[in-house]
């Protein structure tokens, strides 16, 4: 009767929230009062996909989805990422009868790294994909390795573990755990013998904290790694990227399955194989999978095409607070032929909570923009003088730079300079409405 | 004049961009005239700390904080005499807490220090990520920045900081922070302190200076942006504490 309670009042709630445009939390916590083990209690469908990680979730989730309703499945999943239990709540009993039994196929939840646990202490995922742990939000998140013990309690015995086979940190969540799926990318045209980036988190073995050694690097400390001291190591994958051509736009998964690439960078490639890798286990033939993802363009609109003066533009959506979104837009745009004129904007560091916390700036590799195409370099936003110290430490000519306080001003430069080159955007979420709201979108 | 900064493990005890710290810091020495020679000791080095006059380190993981111990434990007693001779010792982050006696981890197993100070630290399970704004014992603009930790130091009767405006202390919210003794400096505040913080930059660099027995004549012109970069975080905590 609880249950029968909670479901109804929830999907009431999430009624009137969604004439008020108000977020999916609030239903679901107003359940978990009527019935705080509602979801051991609703019956779950036969698939519940979980991914986990710093990067890369959301891209991930989009793309596990088309290709499951693609083979026909009815997929539930949040796409409005909200990701801790209350949310996710909401979403299950929204989706369910009355009754209590869920109407889909599949139950597919991206997952907050922190909060996993509390959503999967009442049900479990059949498979639990974990994409890379970095430093991300570190101001909220501690660490890697803090946040690697923050999720080892949400994983089950019962769970396929689906995991980056490239990132150390992540491999460890095998240890112990019976059901294990791999993937990873084969040594291929971007990797390198030397590590890339400002800092390297896998110096040490995350086992026994003795040097790791790697036979080669695809990007920051994922690669193919062996512990010379304990002997931890990246393991085979059972699903990999066995081709790649990123300037070409093109890779074979496993071996025989060759798509093209809608975003040439190495994060949707490592997006493009987890789903992969997920949507296999759960029984999608190859030809499914391809016809989906080859060329996805993701829709949760990280790219935006605009026109700002004689510019045309692209906005790189990264996250503050995460180098390694930085680097790999900044890599995308140091692979660019054409001249092109780079404007970077901090402004507010987090939508979500207040906080002056600058030194991530340190982490991200900026001197990639040190090329003779990138023509000019516009730095904008409340925090404009931390960036302009950081760049003082790149090697990049300093007249090369110019540093604005407010976006409108760089906005306004940038349309008045008389000139016709490509114009890259790199910013977060926080600040892009800002430059959004100035410049004249093309349509996707 | 020469000076000569060791950096301790900055492959992996640089987790919140501490590496800027000496980067910062050699820049402004060498804006003086000072020659810096910089020697970073790496994961498979041992440090030697012969003809050292500051010697660093900055924060890492629980885990990693551990393991820099376990390798400069062996060479506490080198690090000691440095200290005694007059070489400058700046530890940021949680490396702070490796300069006290012991470091009790969350699982309960105590670590000892390297034995430059008395205090203990003890961490937990819990983190208690903030911003910082810090009242210096030692010179006049308060200081800001971010701690990111979950640990609590006990028995400091000498503080850095006096108090915090802003940001979790040694013991308590708001408490007094960090570790100073003679050339002994430790602070928690994580990641670029020196580069946030102009004048705590500057004082640093007067203690050089005065080890090495030499006037200072005065800070040089300031870094591009420093100052600026400042004044805009400090007004934002300020307006964040409620001051």
């Amino acid at each position: 009767m609880r249950m029968f309670l909670a479901i109804i009042i929830c999907k009431i709630l999430r009624f009137i929230g969604k004439l008020a445009g108000k977020g999916s939390s609030l239903p679901g916590k107003y359940a978990l009062k009527i019935c705080p083990d509602v979801l051991r209690r609703v019956k779950l469908p036969q698939y519940i996909i979980a991914v986990t990680g710093s990067n890369g979730k959301t891209s991930t989730v989009e793309m596990i989805a088309a290709i499951l309703r693609k083979s026909g499945k009815t997929v539930v999943y949040n796409q409005e990422g909200s990701n801790q239990i209350e949310g996710v709540t909401t979403l299950v009993l929204c989706s369910s009868t009355p009754g209590g039994k869920m109407k889909a196929d599949v139950l597919l939840l991206e997952s907050d790294e922190r909060y996993a646990r509390l959503s999967f202490q009442w049900f479990h995922p059949t498979h639990f994909v974990i994409t890379n742990l970095y430093r991300d939000q570190l101001t909220r998140n501690g660490h890697p390795e803090w946040v690697y013990d923050a999720i080892l309690p949400a994983i089950h015995d019962n769970s396929t573990l689906v995991l980056n086979a490239d990132d150390p940190l992540v491999s460890c969540f095998a240890d112990g755990h019976e059901r294990v799926r791999w993937f990873g990318l084969d040594r291929c045209s971007i990797s390198t013998e030397e590590h890339c980036g400002v800092y390297h988190d896998g110096t040490l073995c995350p086992v026994c904290g003795g040097r790791m050694e790697y036979s080669c690097y695809h990007y920051g400390h994922i690669g193919h790694y062996r512990c010379a001291g304990c002997g931890h190591h990246r393991h085979e994958p059972d699903f990999a990227v066995t081709a790649l051509d990123l300037d070409g736009g093109r890779l074979t998964l496993d071996g025989e399955t060759e798509i093209s690439l809608a975003f040439r960078s190495i994060y949707n490639v490592y997006n493009i194989l987890a789903a992969w890798s997920v949507c296999s286990l759960a029984g999608v033939d190859r030809g499914t999978m391809a016809s989906v993802i080859n060329n996805y363009i993701l829709k949760n609109g990280r790219m935006v095409q605009f026109r700002l003066g004689g510019h045309h533009g692209t906005l790189l959506t990264s996250k503050h607070e995460n180098s390694v979104a930085y680097d790999t837009n900044l890599g995308y745009i140091a692979s660019a032929r054409e001249p092109c004129k780079v404007l970077v904007i901090v402004d507010a560091i987090s939508r979500k909570y207040f906080t002056g916390e600058t030194s991530w700036l340190w982490d991200i590799d900026f001197s990639q923009l040190n090329r003779e195409q990138v023509k000019q370099i516009v730095l904008c936003g409340k925090y404009v003088h931390d960036l302009a110290m950081r760049f003082d430490y790149t090697g990049i000519p300093a007249e090369r730079i110019v540093c604005y306080d407010a976006v409108a001003q760089a906005a306004g430069a940038l349309a008045e300079d008389g000139g016709n080159e490509e114009l890259y955007v790199v910013t977060c979420f926080s600040d892009r409405d800002k430059l959004l709201s100035l410049v004249r979108r093309e349509e996707d | 004049m020469e000076l000569t900064v060791l950096h301790l493990f900055p492959d992996f005890m640089s987790l919140y961009g501490e590496y800027a710290n000496v980067a910062v810091l050699r820049r402004y020495l060498e804006r003086m005239g000072v020659s810096v020679t910089l020697r970073a000791v790496s994961c498979d080095d041992p440090p030697d700390f012969g003809g050292t006059d500051l010697i660093y380190m900055g924060a890492g993981t629980e885990r990693k904080l551990k393991t820099a111990l376990e390798k400069l434990l062996p060479h506490g007693d080198s690090l000691k005499a440095a200290a005694a001779r007059g070489a400058l010792v700046l530890f940021t982050g949680n490396a702070m807490t490796a300069l006290g006696a012991s470091v009790t981890d969350a699982g309960g197993k105590v670590w000892p220090g390297l034995g430059l100070a008395d205090f203990t630290t003890v961490e937990s399970d819990k983190r208690t990520p903030e911003d910082v704004i810090a009242a210096p014992v030692l010179w006049d603009a308060p200081a800001v920045g971010f701690m990111n930790k979950c640990s609590v130091t006990h028995g400091v009767s000498t503080p850095l900081f006096g108090r915090l405006l802003l940001g979790f202390g040694n013991e308590a919210e708001r408490g007094a922070e960090g570790y100073v003794s003679e050339n002994v400096f430790g602070t928690h505040i994580t990641g670029p302190a020196l580069v946030k913080n102009p004048d705590f930059l500057d004082f640093i660099v007067r203690r050089l200076f005065q080890q090495k027995g030499r006037a200072y004549a005065g800070p040089p012109p300031a870094l591009p942006h420093q100052r600026e970069a400042y004044e805009i975080t400090l007004q934002e905590l300020k307006a964040r504490a409620g001051n």
